[in-house]
């Protein structure tokens, strides 16, 4: 069941009377059935849209629709969702069992029924073994399967997380995103996650949306954005090691570095910024962009060259390259760019050219 | 070397403590003790005349004054305790759920603690003045005929009843206090994900804040119950050295009230044993009843 | 997260401004219980004798104060010397609280900050005494400050002062209390401390000390007013009148075995003890409260 947002719209009023929009004109289309994660910086909004997707916050413009049916002025309770809390929320004094069947005391569901969805539920997120626990007696993982559990139980028709992964250590966060992966997949139900990880949103959604101050930058698969980011801010957030930035400009069909081609463009003349991914070099005999390596880091398979910035010298920008050519620190190199790793964007509007 | 210091450094900061304490304080628990067995034990002098096991609780347990006592201290703090926590535990709960004003009626409600007991026993003793008392007149707009609370052959239950709500409304202050800062430490989060689980109110303030709040109502109910065994200072101020209404001289009179008075008697030999029984059998008692009160809540305190 | 309001706008907002107009009657009727009392002292002292013994009594007495019978405070000074009991609970309080504070300081620290063979036990030690009711103490430092000679018959103020705060200067409470407070302090500051060269007493008296000032007013303050209040201690081990605490004299004053009390008098008398332990309270409300629930949280 997919979900869409029109022109969705919060504003926060403080107590000295300040107004801050934390949504802004919000216009998007949540796939059914599918992982969707909404990605963005601290402030960006994300939680806040997660919020008023499930009644918890009311927006201040615009509409929620659950497939067909508006749900905006519906309350939290009957729209049929499950919110996994960045904290989890578990109930501390009762147990996992317990935990898990609260939803189901609310609907009416008789007691072997409910024992035994909440036994299949935690089976399915995988501490089907742990009912009698209490939440302070469980590894973060597992409160956090727990909290996922006790969101599914009641069968909602949508699912809710945010920032699921932030609590957990790097090596849990490994596991668990899969984990997360896996479970919506068995249940087809439709998901949305906040988080302002790039690297988590981008190796598990179906579908990413890139939030910046209230405002969507761009919306579609995340190999589809990373490769064909619209504006420089979505080109800068997403990738590891993040995109190399040059200032130039477009000048009778040439793009320029300093006084440097690199290569041919088609576009008008205009001052641009030049994002090339650190794979977007190639090491060659011979090209006009040039310059001198500072350090080397070689990490088992990829050599990662450290380069001083054409534009400015106290800078420097990375590029990763095969280990086999056998470069120093000191030497000078030239490159050329594979041009579907480089996107050309106007300096002043951020949008690609 | 460097342990060593540390040991003998660490000592010597706590000598001046130590020192006080140990006259004080643990000297006096094993003097009690002492006390408690001797026989006509006179402390002017040092002299006792010989040891006895039970004659000083016999004593004390023979005084027709003890029973009296017991009953009161019992009545006080099986009555003022529990309806005490009650009143608190729901002001504590309207409280939390106001936000204008809450600051100022937590300091209305937290007055009665820093008060004198004398002087708001002498107040209360005047609210319940037979003629010019303002509880009769308020219960003159009933149409009750004025009751004789505390003054001049009152009844024991009369005064007993105006003692009752005296210290009742004492307690109330520091109760509330604790329970509304318990409330406010509940996580909203809780209440969050209780909405999204469609809980209803009741069923969110009897599985979520009660259980959430009961490490705190345990710890008031525990200690309410030994303050209140311990009732005294309330007694004087309502009623004075008397303990209780004119003419009826000891009505009121509480366990460690007994404790005072074999205290103002310390000339006599055997007078200071019998206080120490008093006070051991006290806190005897209390002992028991805390324990009692530990195994209870046990079960439905969650931590 | 605000709550948000769904259903019928108008409908919802009523039902909740119904609700909480419930609330509030509550609060209000339960604040006057508390109110009452305080509202009955205040205006009997202010009362003439008439108007004190009559019936119905007189709920109100004009808002004009000159109207009001100050002379009432006047009689009731005399009726006793509550300047003298005053002082003496002054003089008391700060020799008790200073006692208390310093050896507070010094043990707080030792069990905070410094490791030694014992401390384990000694606190359990500790532990254990506090549930131990004061009545048993009572009895024998009685005893004790007796035998010492401060309170024979001939009772000089001198003796008596030692005799009321000597007892009382050190508190086990106060210790774990500060104890409390000087463990939040971190380890680091106490190494860097050690690598600058200072010792450990002017670490404690150079930078815990300071931080926690704080607690250290709460714990003055609680003392002071225990002091301020305290009854059957001083009656007990102080043979003349003179030399009692102002909560005696209070009592004292308006003991009702001598007939009709004169309750505009006794009542002035009561808001003369009463009123510097509310101004107490509000110009110190956040020390007093801070330590009575710190004292009640942590169970």
């Amino acid at each position: 069941m997919e979900i869409t947002l029109k022109n969705l719209t919060k504003v926060f009023q403080s107590k000295k009377e300040e107004e801050t929009v934390a949504v802004d004109n919000l216009d998007i289309t949540i796939p059914s059935g599918q992982l969707t994660g909404l990605l963005g910086p601290s402030g960006c909004g994300k939680s806040t849209t997660l919020y008023m997707i499930s009644g918890l916050l009311r927006p201040t413009e615009g509409k929620i629709l659950f497939g067909n049916e508006d749900v905006t002025p519906v309350p939290p309770e009957d729209r049929g969702i499950g919110l996994v809390f960045q904290n989890y929320a578990l109930y501390p004094h009762m147990t996992v069992r317990q935990n898990i069947m609260f939803p189901l005391e609310n609907v009416k569901m008789d007691k072997q029924e409910s024992l035994e969805k909440a036994q299949e539920i935690a089976d399915l997120v995988g501490i089907g073994h742990l009912m009698n626990r209490k939440p302070k007696q469980l590894s973060g993982g597992q409160q956090q399967r727990v909290a996922i559990a006790r969101a599914l139980v009641k069968s909602p028709r949508v699912l809710l997380l945010d920032e699921p992964l932030s609590n957990l250590d790097a090596r849990l966060r490994l596991q668990t995103r899969e984990e997360i992966k896996r479970i919506q997949r068995e249940t087809g139900i439709t998901t949305i996650f906040v988080t302002h990880d790039q690297e988590e949103a981008m190796s598990i959604s179906d579908e990413i949306v890139v939030m910046r101050e209230g405002v969507t930058q761009q919306v579609g698969r995340p190999q589809e954005v990373y490769d064909k980011p619209t504006n420089l801010f979505v080109a800068k957030f997403l990738g590891t090691p993040p995109i190399n930035i040059f200032e130039g400009r477009v000048e009778k069909g040439n793009l320029l570095i300093g006084d440097t081609k690199i290569a041919k463009y088609d576009a008008e003349d205009q001052e641009v910024s030049i994002g090339i991914r650190p794979e977007g070099f190639k090491l060659v005999e011979k090209s006009s962009f040039h310059s001198e390596v500072e350090f080397v880091e070689t990490i088992g398979r990829d050599t990662t060259l450290i380069i001083k910035h054409p534009n400015d010298e106290s800078q420097t920008f990375r590029a990763i390259v095969d280990a086999d050519f056998g470069v120093e620190p000191g030497d000078s190199v030239k490159f050329t760019v594979k041009p579907h790793k480089m996107h050309v964007f106007n300096s002043e509007t951020g949008e690609i050219v | 070397m460097l342990e060593d210091q540390s040991n003998v450094k660490a000592w010597l900061y706590l000598l001046p403590a130590l020192i006080l304490l140990s006259i004080f304080i643990f000297y006096p628990i094993l003097n009690a003790i002492f006390l408690v067995f001797v026989e006509d034990y006179n402390y002017q002098t040092g002299h006792y005349v010989g040891f006895t096991l039970t004659q000083n609780f016999r004593y004390v347990v023979g005084d027709f004054n003890f029973r009296r006592a017991m009953l009161n201290t019992m009545l006080i703090t099986f009555v003022s305790v529990p309806v005490s926590v009650i009143i608190a535990l729901l002001i504590s709960v309207w409280l939390n759920a106001i936000k204008k004003l809450q600051g100022f009626f937590q300091t209305v409600f937290f007055l009665p603690y820093v008060t004198n007991a004398i002087a708001i026993g002498m107040a209360f003793a005047f609210l319940f003045n037979r003629s010019y008392g303002l509880i009769n007149w308020f219960l003159g707009i009933f149409g009750v005929s004025p009751i004789n609370w505390v003054g001049m052959g009152a009844s024991w239950g009369n005064a007993m009843f105006s003692l009752l709500v005296y210290v009742t409304w004492l307690g109330l202050a520091f109760k509330i206090m604790v329970f509304l800062s318990g409330l406010q430490g509940i996580d909203k989060q809780y209440y969050d994900a209780a909405r999204v689980d469609s809980a209803s109110r009741g069923r969110v303030f009897r599985r979520i804040t009660v259980p959430l709040l009961s490490p705190m109502i345990m710890y008031i109910t525990v200690t309410s119950f030994i303050g209140a065994f311990k009732a005294y200072t309330e007694v004087i101020g309502m009623f004075g050295e008397r303990l209780g209404p004119p003419g009826d001289d000891r009505a009121l009179i509480t366990v460690v009230a007994l404790v005072y008075r074999a205290l103002d008697r310390s000339g006599v030999p055997g007078a200071l044993s019998e206080a120490a029984a008093a006070a051991l059998i006290l806190f005897a008692v209390t002992l028991v009843f805390t324990y009692i009160n530990m195994q209870v809540s046990k079960k439905r305190v969650h931590y | 997260m605000d709550e948000a309001v769904y259903g019928n706008e108008k409908q919802i907002k009523r039902k909740q401004m119904i609700r909480l107009g419930v609330v509030y009657a509550f609060i209000v009727f339960f604040a006057l219980f508390i109110i009452i009392p305080f509202y009955w002292m205040v205006i009997t002292a202010f009362k003439t004798e008439t108007e004190v013994f009559t019936s119905p009594p007189i709920l109100f007495i004009g808002l004009d104060p000159r109207n009001w019978q100050w002379g009432n405070f006047g009689a009731a000074l005399e009726q006793a010397p509550f300047m003298r009991f005053t002082l003496n609970t002054v003089v008391v309080a700060i020799i008790a609280t200073i006692g208390t504070v310093l050896t507070t300081i010094l043990s707080a620290f030792a069990f905070a900050r410094l490791n030694f063979k014992g401390r384990e036990v000694l606190f359990l030690i500790f532990i254990a005494t506090m549930m131990i009711p004061g009545e048993i103490f009572v009895i024998t430092n009685f005893i004790t400050v007796a035998r010492l000679g401060w309170v024979a018959l001939d009772q000089t103020y001198f003796q008596a002062l030692l005799a009321m705060t000597i007892p009382f200067m050190t508190s086990i409470f106060y210790i774990f209390f500060l104890r409390q407070a000087f463990k939040t302090i971190p380890d680091e500051l106490y190494y860097a401390a050690k690598v600058d060269g200072k010792s450990d007493w002017q670490y404690l008296w150079r930078v815990m000390v300071p931080i926690a000032i704080p607690t250290l007013t709460t714990i003055t303050i609680l003392n002071a007013m225990n002091t301020w209040n305290a009854y059957i201690w001083p009656r007990l081990v102080t043979q003349q009148e003179d030399y009692r605490l102002v909560s005696n004299g209070l009592r004292d004053a308006f003991d009702d075995t001598l007939g009709v009390i004169m309750y505009h008098e006794q009542m002035s008398a009561a808001i003369i003890v009463t009123v510097p332990l509310i101004i107490a309270f509000i110009l110190l409300k956040k020390y007093i409260m801070r330590g009575v629930s710190r004292s009640g949280i942590k169970g």
